[in-house]
């Protein structure tokens, strides 16, 4: 397996170990293929549209390709009521989940032989901090909800693996290890690509196949769904040069990013870059018509650098740093793509030429997100 | 890990040559000065090559692109420069060096080769053809040395005008491994290489000038692993390090040492060329 890497990242950001809300969006958007929805209809909060819930109450105002823009009415109407659910074994927990729409959730449970349970609180992009923020503030929700999944699966001992740079959230997990013998806390090297399963498994040293490792996130949408409730918020990480401040914000799922940046974020100049998740798995966008959806975890806005781009110098970190041994410099030449290709971005960071390797060697990916 | 740019590493390898560029002064410069065997002005020779080298690039630049650029082929060009015997002549070299830097860099979009080395084999026979070729600075044209090893190790050794120092070439490998970007298996390759079979030779004629050779160790760190010239797989530049070692060693045994290592990297770069060409080939 290959050495992981250290990311540099930019030392003058600094963020704030506490999250803002911005739960009163004046408009939320929700894609839908459903031609039966007409404009002024009227969408409760916690209501189902095919795969999305809608977090705000309020009427339809216009659609537009296949997109629902919802104004809100501030009236919070819903359609569920908040019962706390009991769940004793897998198949409760796995109607739940179902129950709740957290279907990619149930997937990764379902066929699965769980003997070992890991938490990871590791944002895999440098500029992120979800994971590390839904730790630091729910770590009570979360160890207790890991304690109800440990005896759910019946395992003896559940792990939350956190960065032993991430001070505030051990700090914080270490105050309630007492009351939860069972969950212990292993911090793992600040290295890129550290929380991807084969790595963490290895790292703990803990069989892959049947490790079943769980985001923050996943543990919240669990709370969530114990407490009836459904997940209709999200945490994004808001950073970058050209900003006063850095910020973590807790937002409907469905806002469009604009209103966000416009309530919250002081934009230093004019020329910009804005990236969607990343710089380094994440896509460029042009503008901020951004729909925040469970997916969006970070939202990095620098000055704009023009990109030299040099003809390749054969130096081959290309290949030295990719995960997965794939001869992206041969991708690259012949303009083909490699079905290996996980989109760390890694070879686009390293490569001192400034190729797009990413866009090429990933199928398409630059041109699908875009789209 | 910091990420780099080709402005940078080219920058961060010149860095590393200064040393050797002042080390060259101090002994093709200073020390000839002060025995009286050269004028004052020609004590910073090393440097005005170089200098006569960038302001070629430069030039080329200005005229081709409009705008100077830092890439590698300044880079090249200081090496150049810093590989030459210590008879070369000005005007020679500055002609030399100017047509044959223009007719690379046309031939270099359709073959590769390694550049750095084919430009100072040129000027050298080129050079040649007008003064003798030696390899000897005034100094040692006067003298017989037997070197030390510390000599040698210091750079005391005959060879080029800026290369001599064993010392400061290794230290520049120590840090360059240090770089991601660096190949540093190559230079161990070659000289491993090299040394073995040398030093088979060394316990028949006791010469440690040719088993310590500075010109050797010089181009094996800074012009063998230049990343264009040279495979980017780590197996194939092990691979060519040991061919460049063992060519080197039977030029140098059979012809000369110095140049022996430039003529290796020369035609394994070339070699390159032919096992990608075969590959095509067989595509087709």
């Amino acid at each position: 397996m290959k050495k992981l890497v250290k990311i540099e990242v930019d030392k003058n950001l600094y963020f704030l170990n506490q999250i803002n809300n911005f739960l009163d969006p004046t408009y939320i958007y929700l894609p839908t293929s459903n031609k039966e929805f007409k404009e002024n209809d009227y969408i409760y909060k916690n209501m189902l549209i095919e795969e999305n819930i809608s977090s705000i109450s309020g009427s339809i105002k216009s659609i537009k390709n296949s997109i629902l823009q919802i104004k809100n009415d501030y009236k919070e109407n819903s359609v569920s009521n908040k019962i706390k659910r009991n769940i004793k074994n897998k198949e409760d927990l796995l109607n739940l989940l179902e129950e709740f729409h957290l279907l990619s959730l149930k997937d990764k449970i379902e066929n699965k032989d769980i003997t070992h349970l890991i938490v990871s609180a590791i944002d895999e992009e440098c500029y992120s901090l979800k994971e590390f923020m839904i730790l630091a503030n729910f770590y009570s929700d979360i160890a207790s909800t890991l304690n109800t999944l440990l005896k759910t699966f019946n395992i003896k001992e559940g792990i939350i693996a956190t960065k032993n740079t991430s001070e505030a959230s051990i700090k914080n997990i270490k105050s309630i290890l007492g009351t939860y013998p069972q969950i212990k806390l292993s911090l793992v090297p600040n290295q890129y690509l550290i929380s991807r399963e084969v790595y963490l498994c290895s790292y703990l040293n803990m069989p892959l196949d049947s490790t079943l490792i769980l985001t923050m996130q996943d543990v919240l949408d669990i709370t969530n769904a114990l407490k009836g409730k459904y997940t209709l918020d999200t945490i994004i990480t808001i950073s970058g040069n050209n900003l006063g401040k850095s910020l973590i914000i807790n937002v409907r799922i469905g806002t469009l990013l604009k209103e966000v940046i416009n309530k919250f974020i002081e934009i230093k100049e004019n020329d910009y870059d804005i990236y969607v998740n990343g710089l380094l798995q994440g896509y460029k966008v042009s503008n901020f018509n951004v729909i925040i959806t469970k997916d969006i975890h970070t939202i990095v806005i620098n000055k704009k650098i023009e990109v030299f781009q040099d003809e390749c110098i054969n130096c081959g970190a290309c290949i030295k740093i990719c995960p997965l041994n794939i001869n992206v410099k041969k991708c690259f030449i012949e303009k083909r793509y490699s079905k290996k290709c996980i989109g760390c971005g890694l070879c686009n960071y390293i490569c001192p030429a400034n190729l797009p390797l990413k866009e090429v060697v990933k199928d398409g990916a630059y041109e699908e997100k875009n789209n | 890990m910091k990420k780099k740019t080709t402005r940078s590493l080219v920058i961060t390898n010149i860095i590393f040559l200064v040393p050797l560029i002042i080390y060259g002064v101090f002994k093709n410069g200073y020390l000839l000065y002060a025995r009286n065997l050269i004028p004052f002005y020609l004590i910073f020779k090393p440097i005005y090559l170089t200098i006569i080298s960038v302001i070629i690039k430069f030039t080329f630049d200005l005229i081709i692109n409009h705008r100077f650029s830092i890439n590698y082929n300044l880079l090249y060009m200081v090496l150049v420069s810093m590989i030459m015997p210590y008879n070369i002549n000005f005007i020679i070299y500055t002609l030399t060096l100017t047509v044959i830097y223009f007719l690379t860099t046309l031939l270099e979009s359709k073959i590769k080769f390694n550049k750095v080395c084919l430009m100072a084999l040129i000027i050298i026979l080129v050079n040649s053809f007008f003064y003798k070729f030696t390899y000897l600075s005034p100094l040692e044209t006067k003298f017989n040395f037997a070197f030390s090893f510390l000599d040698l190790l210091m750079g005391r050794s005959i060879g080029s005008i800026s290369s001599t120092s064993i010392f400061f070439s290794l230290l520049a490998y120590t840090l360059l491994i240090n770089s991601y970007y660096y190949k540093k298996d190559m230079p161990l390759a070659i000289n491993l290489t090299f040394l073995g079979l040398a030093f088979i030779t060394y316990l028949f004629n006791h010469d440690l000038s040719f088993l310590l050779n500075s010109e050797i160790i010089f181009a094996s760190i800074f012009i063998a692993p230049l990343p264009k010239y040279s495979p980017y797989k780590v197996k194939d530049q092990v691979l060519s390090g040991v061919l460049i070692g063992l060519i080197t060693f039977i030029i140098a045994l059979l012809f000369n040492n110095t140049i022996s290592i430039y003529l290796a990297i020369f035609l394994v770069s070339l070699l390159g060329n032919l096992k990608k060409d075969g590959k095509k080939k067989q595509k087709i």
